[in-house]
Order: C-alpha cells, then structure tokens, then sequence
C-alpha cells in the first residue's frame, strides 16, 4: 500500500502528533473475520439425497474470463482515538485470448478515508473533503449497535471501517459481473458468490466459485458425503439460500485429493443460477457435471506460491496478481 | 520502464519490458522519453545488452506438482503463465548531457533513423559541409534499416585510427568485412583529406587474388549498397605483386592464370634492399652484439660503395648483390688464413664466419624474392595512386620470406609517409592473420615491434593499420588496444571466455556467438557501446570462385614463362622466337634477362631482351696455318731419295 492517494492520506494527518508512524499489518490481517462458522441446511435439487458424483469425463475448457476483487485497509491516524481507516478496493475481470490472460475492459479501482463522522471533529471532516478525499461515513446510528457515540471501541470501530470496506469491494465485483453478464455471452468465473446480485445469480453465463466454507450448506449425512468426497467428485445439487440474497444453485467439488489433508482441502462450492423449473434431475445433473468438468480444467497451471493454492485457480490468481501490481 | 530497488536504473543502463510479440532484441536500440523537466523532454538513447525472460512460477517443482510429473500435460493447461520480457538497456547517450543523472522513468520507443543517429553521435560527423562518415553497415532492428557511419577522422586518422576484426574462420567474415570497409572508404573517403590507398599483404589461399572481378551479389546486397552510397562494383584499380617461385620461372602466386597477370608484377629483390631488413631474417642467438657489429659494417661500409683493404690486396669491391657478397666474404676469409689472423677490423673470423653462413643463406631462404643478382622489382614507392589496391601476395611463402616482406614493405610506406612523397597522403595496411605477426606471447621479433610502432605512431603519419585475426586474445594488447575502431563476426566460445570479453554482457557473447554471415559488432569510438550492422557481400570474385573461374597455371618450362611473361608487354612474342633467342643461354642468364625485361619496361621488348645476352659470334673456320716447306733435298745428297 504505498500509491500516491495513500501517501496523500497520510500527509494529510502528518503534522499530527498523532499520525501514525509504523502503520502496521492491514486490518485484514489483524480484524477478527465476523462471520463464525456455522451450518445450513439446503434443499437437494438433483435428487432427493446428497450423494458423491464422479466426474468421468475428462476436464475441458469452458471459462473464458474470471473475476475477483481485492482490498486494503489501514488505520493511518486516530483522532482522539477514533481509528482514520484508509481503504482501498479493486476488481477486475481477466479475460482469456489465446491463453493469455488479458484485462476485460477497466478495473474498478477507488480508495477512500473511512471515517465516523460523529466522532470526530467536523473540521478533520473537512479537511479531508477540501483535501479531495472520498469520505464514507461509518457512523452507527442502528439503535442495535454495540457502542455508542460516547464509548467508542477503538477495534469495533476498526471493525466497521472493514466491513464498510469489504461491501465497497463487493459492490465493485457486483458491477463488473453485471456489465460482464449484459453484454456478453462467454462464461464467467467469479470468485465468490454469485447471489449478491440477481441479474449475475440469474445470468447462465457466471459462475460463482466459493473457497471459504466458514458456512456450510449442508447438513448431518450430507455434510459427512461433503465432507469426504474424493477427488474429481462433486455432491447432489442443492439450493442455496441466504438473507438478502438471490437462491442459487450450488454444488461441492472436490478438485484435489485430500488424503492426509483436512476436509475442506481442495474443496469448493459452486454457485450457478438456478435451473429452470421444467428441468429434469438428470438435466440439472449434466449441467453441474459440464461446470464440475471446466473447473477441474483450470487446475493447471498451479496457482503456488498461494496458501490457498489448493483451492484457487490460475485464472482468479492471475486477477489477484493484476490486482496486486495495482497497489504497488 | 521498470527500476526496483533490486534492479535499478543507473546513469549508464536502464531496464524495461516488453510485449511478448514485440521487435526488441539483443542489439536493439530504443529511445526513453523522460517526464518533461523546465519544459524539455529528457531524451535517453541505449542499446539492449541482456533480455530476461520468466514466469510467475516460483519453483519448477511446483510446475511438475501442478502438471502430475507427467511433461505432456503440461500443453493442456487451459491458460499460460504470466511470463515478461525483460530487457536492460546500456546507455549510449542522453540528452541533456549534463547533468549525468540516472536514467529517468519515462516511455520506451524502438529508435528511428534519426534516433539511431543521434544515439551513436554520427550527427556530430555528418554534417553538411563536415561530413567524414564511412559506412559500414545497417543497423536493423524493430522495424529501423538505418545506415551506420564511422568516422574518417577516427578510422584513418588523425584522431583515433586503425582497424581490427576478430572472428572465427571460414565464414567469410574477416576478409570479406575488410574488402568492404576498402569499398566503402574509397567511396566515401572526404575528399578534403586527401587521398588513400591500401595495401593488403594476402597472407593464405587465394582470399585476395581477385579483387578486380565481379562476385556475386544478390538484391538483398544491392539494397546495401545503394542505401549505403557504395557501388557495388570490384576495385578498379589493384595492383597485384608477387615473388618468383624457387625456381625463378614463374611467380608464386595464386593469381597465375595467363588472363590475369596483366596487372601483376613480380616482386623481387637484391641485396641492398634486403641487408637493411636482416634482422627480419636473422634470431636471437644469431645476431648477438659482435654480429650486429659485421653487419653494420657491411651495411655501412661495404655494400654499394668502393671498397678497397690493403689486406685483401689491389682488389676494388663493389658489392651489390649475394654473389658479391660472397665473394668478398671469401677473399677476407682467404685472406686472414693466409696471415693467420683470428681477426680482421676487430672482427672474429668465427663472427665473420657465421655472419657469412647467415646472410648467404638468405637468398636460399628466400629463392625467388631476393635475387643472387641484385634485380629489383619493387611496389611503386613514391607513386602510389589514389584509391588504389596493391595486394601482395606472400600466401605461398615460407615465413621468414613472409616477415621479410611485410617488414620492408611497411617501413618503406612509412619512410615515404614521413617524407610526404608516396604519392598518396593516406595508406592502409592491411594484414591478416595478426596473431602470428604481433602474438601476445612469445619472443620479441622485428615484425611485431613494427607493427607496435604502426598501431602507435602511425595514425600521424597517415599509416593506418586494418588487422584481422581469428583470436583477439593472442594478439599483442597494444596493438589491439590502439585499433580506435573493432569488428568482431562470429566468436568462437573459448575466445569469448577469455578476459578481453568481460566487458561484453552474456547476452551479448551469445549474440557474438551466433552471428550470421554478414554482420558484425561494432566499436567505435564515437559509439559508447557496441552496435550490431549488417554489411553488404563485397563486390569482388570470392578467393574461392576466382581459384576456379581463373585457375593456377600449370608449372611451365622456362621459355613457356618467359613467354608468358614478356607478352604482358608485348603480345606478339612467340615461343618460337623466345627458344630461339635463348637457345645457348643459361637458365640463370635468361631468368636475369628477363627480369630486367619486366623492370625496365621497354618499348621495343624483343631488342631489349636479346640484347641481355652474351653477343653470339657467328662460327668461322679457323685459318689453316702455312706451314714452311721442308727444305729441298739438295740435288748431290748422297742419301737422298
């Protein structure tokens, strides 16, 4: 994190006593992750149980582009201690021209100065505005919330900063999917979920690739089948469903063998838009079995040095390698 | 551009990437455009020097993981890896000059032709009304044809000068470079500095024999030429010299063929040319400081003048040639055994002996250049013509002829040079095979301290030095050192391994290593760095075709070379009338006569040549003498019968 917007926020705090010096990890790194780990139940759509499905066909390619975001977020000063959160986010489609990895359109890129307006002075307010910072208000005025204006936690503070960051970023891979999915035809991997957006969740052309599994969307018997699929199989389709979120078809493959390994090694959740009410079991099947069959394509080449390399593609590490030489 | 912390620009390299499909390569020169600074674009100009090429793999292993140790896998990912090309870039000129600061970020172009100038300093040597470039080539890359000029005032004097070539054999390089670089200098040669003409000593084969002829040239060359400003035509005028072979009948040449010898001249000489040179022929151990002593006393005392010793008695000595010297060798050595003396002018006789032994010996050593008889047949000293060759051909000599000519040939250039009476105010030399003439290593010989004081000094005198070899590293670093301007075709691995080379980036030895036929890389001194040109085919025969198309005529009797040799003055001799006039001479009367036929030239060739023989007086019977009667038998003689 060391572009020009950024060295501009810090030089704007700098004749601060209280600017920050050593301005530390990011708060990605260090902000406990919200969400805890928790089961959901979800209906089978492929059949009446979820059961393990070899994928006998041998991979091919299907995708021609991918999608993934990217954010930073760093505490550059605290007014009184209010935590200054400057937050960057980016997101860009990657497109595939005789393998090559080529950039769809622009990337999305915006940092701004995350900042709790009531708590602090209105003239850092407005310094920061004249400055021409972007300003995002992360003042809680939820009746719900854990604090108040009087006793702010510096770390939950923090914490809103980063989730006001994370949406931003999400917002961004949401507008890219659905520019991508308007105007055009070619398949579309998104790393993430595809149910943040109707238009991307009802698009036959994305692709939602999920590698975290803090939830799982399956339950007892059917989580053990997950839990212990081999490699080149993937589960019964089920429907997803979440608040504030469009269902989806979804789907576990697992694309590396994880003998010795823990069970969500090379595990994946698939997300597609949800098959037509007329279709067959077995329709809804081939399909997810061609999807299954296009990933499994895209495990070479490896995506190491990455820790998730179990789990990531080539293509989205292509994205996060673009993304990344953005910030530099 | 990039510059890391790792990797970054300095004043005198740069680096930046490229697409994968782009032009640029080793040898590519590229123009950076900097931010603009008090309104001026800093512009910086620089030759690509190491390429690097590489993935976002960070460990091959993770590729053999990542494709199940199975290679043929490895064509069926779907997407390649992100790879870059990487160049780095050596500074050949930035502008502003000053201050010199590391190079800036900014945006690389391929250079144009104007770049290309401009990048190598050649603006500065070809302006109107200034202009002393000499092409030597096309620079071609990315896209750019754009010709490449070195300076005359650096190439042949008086700033810089000299030339060398490097490069390993049998790829037409060397030789072909040179022939060339004549064709190029007589073309362009300013006519302000007055006029050039060289000689080139044609070491082996036939490399050199036919410059005169046309060779063989493609559309690809005449495009060079023409875009160089260089006909493509062979040397107009060459002169070509060559000794007798050992016999004395023909001369000892690859270029003998009948249709060919009209410009070439027998190359010989006598004593008195050769006795300034013996050292040339002479090592070491033979010329200790007591022989030096003889010889000086020869050189100065006795040859070309009366000399007279009252120990040799009445005899007036005038020696002017080895059988002179012989036979004045012999009556001091008659002489002082008839005293009894060990010694005569402070000489030792064991001295004089060996001084005899070695000096006779050079006539045998050199049959067929230095004559017993002291005939001379020399280069035309003092009438040396403007823009052209004289090739001396001394490829089918033994060494110490080799030496000996070289030797005297260079030093006579030089003595007219510094007389300003040659006939030509520059001349170029042109020696091949230079690690045998001026090795780095090894005994100090005549031939080596000349060339030594050629690469020095000669630049002054307009004595230009083109040297060739195919091993740099063996050649004296003083020479080379001098040369202001090198060439190098393709080099052989060993040669590039050698220190010499340490200044050449790996991509650039790589570059040497691989060169075609036709390309050489370039130092000079106006160009900070070395440059990549092309050059065209010389436009003359090729030693190898011309051996073919012209072969050697077949060893002749002796009234078939004479022949051969005087119909170059006049065609209507005949065999016939050669046997006859020759019928009762000696080989050496003939060969003698002939010689001094080709020297003088005459108009009437036939009266000349029979004139060189001993009168023949017509056979007469000789008188029968009278004898006086026996006296009559008187008429009373009692025993009478």
């Amino acid at each position: 994190m060391a572009d020009a917007r950024f060295r501009d926020a810090q030089r704007l705090f700098q004749h601060d006593a209280a600017a920050l010096r050593d301005l530390g990890p990011t708060l990605e790194t260090t902000v406990t992750p919200p969400e805890p780990p928790r089961v959901v139940q979800s209906d089978v759509i492929e059949s009446t149980t979820v059961r393990a499905h070899r994928i006998v066909d041998p991979p091919s390619v299907g995708f021609d582009a991918f999608l993934d975001g990217a954010q930073e977020s760093k505490v550059i000063h605290y007014a009184d201690g209010v935590p200054i959160v400057f937050g960057r986010i980016a997101a860009v489609v990657r497109q595939r021209v005789l393998r090559r990895m080529v950039t769809w359109k622009r990337p999305l890129c915006r940092s701004r100065l995350y900042v709790p307006r009531d708590l602090v002075p209105p003239t850092l307010w407005m310094r920061a505005v004249d400055a021409g910072f972007e300003l995002v208000d992360t003042s809680d005025r939820r009746t719900d919330a854990g604090w108040t204006a009087d006793d702010p936690h510096p770390f939950v503070l923090a914490q809103r900063a980063l989730d006001a960051v994370k949406r931003d970023r999400e917002a961004a891979e949401r507008q890219l999917a659905e520019e991508w999915c308007a105007t055009q035809q070619d398949r579309l991997f998104i790393d993430g979920s595809i149910a943040t957006s109707d238009r991307v969740a009802a698009a036959p052309n994305a692709i939602g690739i999920i590698k975290s599994h803090r939830t799982l969307y399956v339950a007892g018997a059917a989580m053990r089948v997950v839990q212990s699929l081999p490699v080149n199989h993937r589960s019964s389709v089920i429907r997803v469903e979440a608040y504030h979120r469009t269902s989806v078809a979804s789907w576990y493959l697992r694309i590396r063998d994880s003998v010795g390994q823990d069970p969500m090694w090379g595990l994946l959740r698939v997300e597609t838009a949800l098959p037509d009410i007329a279709a067959s079991p077995q329709a809804i099947a081939d399909h997810a079995t061609v999807i299954s069959r296009w990933i499994l394509a895209e495990l070479m080449p490896l995506s190491l040095p990455d820790s998730r390399w179990d789990k990531m593609v080539y293509g989205i590490r292509d994205c996060e390698e673009f993304l990344r030489s953005l910030r530099a | 551009m990039v510059a890391t912390e790792r990797r970054p620009n300095t004043p005198h390299e740069f680096h930046f990437w490229t697409a994968l499909a782009s032009p640029v390569g080793i040898g590519t020169i590229v123009r950076v455009d900097g931010r603009p600074v008090d309104g001026l674009i800093p512009h910086i100009y620089g030759i690509v020097v190491e390429g690097f090429s590489y993935t976002d793999l960070m460990s091959p292993l993770h590729d053999v993981i990542g494709h199940d140790g199975t290679p043929e896998s490895a064509g069926h990912a779907p997407t390649d890896r992100a790879e870059i090309r990487l160049y780095t870039a050596a500074v050949l000129r930035q502008i502003p000059d000053e201050p010199l600061q590391p190079v800036p970020m900014g945006q690389v172009f391929l250079a144009t032709e104007d770049d290309v100038a401009v990048a190598l300093r050649m603006d500065g040597y070809l302006r109107e009304g200034n202009r002393t470039g000499i092409p030597i080539g096309v620079y071609r890359a990315g896209g750019t044809d754009s010709a490449i000029y070195l300076d005359a005032d650096f190439l042949v004097g008086p700033e810089a000068a000299h030339l060398n070539i490097t490069g390993v054999s049998g790829l037409a390089t060397k030789t072909s470079a040179v022939e060339w670089m004549l064709s190029s200098i007589f073309a362009h040669f300013p006519a302000g500095k007055g006029s050039v003409a060289a000689v080139c000593f044609n070491v082996k084969g036939p490399d050199l024999c036919f410059l005169d002829q046309a060779g063989t040239l493609d559309d690809r060359d005449r495009e060079l030429y023409e875009k160089l400003g260089v006909p493509a035509a062979p040397f107009a005028n060459v002169h070509y010299y060559a000794p007798y072979n050992a016999k004395g009948f023909s001369l000892n040449t690859l270029r003998s063929n009948e249709a060919l010898l009209h410009n070439v001249t027998p190359l010989t000489w006598g004593l008195r040319e050769v006795m300034r040179f013996a050292e040339v022929l002479l090592n070491k151990d033979d010329v200790d400081a007591k022989a030096d002593a003889l010889i000086d006393f020869i050189a100065e005392r006795v040859l070309d003048k009366d000399f007279s010793d009252e120990r040799l008695g009445p005899t007036r000595y005038r020696v002017q040639s080895f059988a002179d010297l012989d036979k004045w060798f012999r009556d001091v050595l008659r002489a002082m055994e008839a005293a009894d003396d060990q010694s005569w002018r402070t000489h030792h006789v064991a001295t004089i002996r060996k001084v005899r032994n070695r000096l006779s010996n050079i006539s045998t050593r050199c049959a067929g250049l230095v004559t017993d008889d002291g005939t001379v047949s020399d280069l035309p000293f003092g009438n040396f013509e403007d823009r052209a060759v004289y090739v001396v051909d001394v490829a089918n000599l033994e060494e110490d002829a080799q030496d000996l000519i070289f030797a005297r040939v260079v030093s006579k250039l030089r003595e007219h040079l510094e007389r300003r009476d040659l006939g030509v105010k520059h001349v170029i030399v042109f020696v091949d095979e230079l690690n045998k003439y001026a090795p780095s290593d090894g005994q100090d010989t005549y031939v080596r301290k000349m060339l030594l004081d050629i690469a020095e000094r000669g630049r002054y005198l307009g004595l230009v030095l083109f040297s060739a070899q195919q091993f740099r590293s063996q050649v004296h670093r003083r020479v080379v050192g001098n040369s202001g301007t090198a060439l190098y075709g393709r080099m052989d691995a060993d040669e590039l391994a050698t220190p010499g080379y340490l200044v050449l980036s790996p991509a650039t030895k790589t570059k040497l290593a691989t060169l075609e036929k036709g390309q050489l890389m370039v130092r000079h001194p106006h160009f900070t760095q070395p440059i990549f040109v092309r050059f065209p085919r010389p436009a003359v025969m090729l030693g190898r075709d011309g051996a073919e198309r012209f072969p050697q005529a077949a060893e002749v009797t002796l009234e078939h070379a004479v022949v051969r040799s005087l119909r170059q003055l006049d065609p209507g001799i005949t065999l016939g009338w050669v046997k006859d006039v020759i019928a009762i001479a000696t080989e050496e009367e003939v060969i003698r006569a002939r010689n001094a036929t080709l020297h003088t030239r005459p108009d009437d060739v036939k009266t000349f040549f029979a004139s060189q023989f001993r009168r023949i007086v017509a056979p007469r019977q000789p008188a029968r003498a009278s004898t006086p009667p026996l006296r009559t038998t008187p008429a009373d003689d009692p025993y009478g019968f």
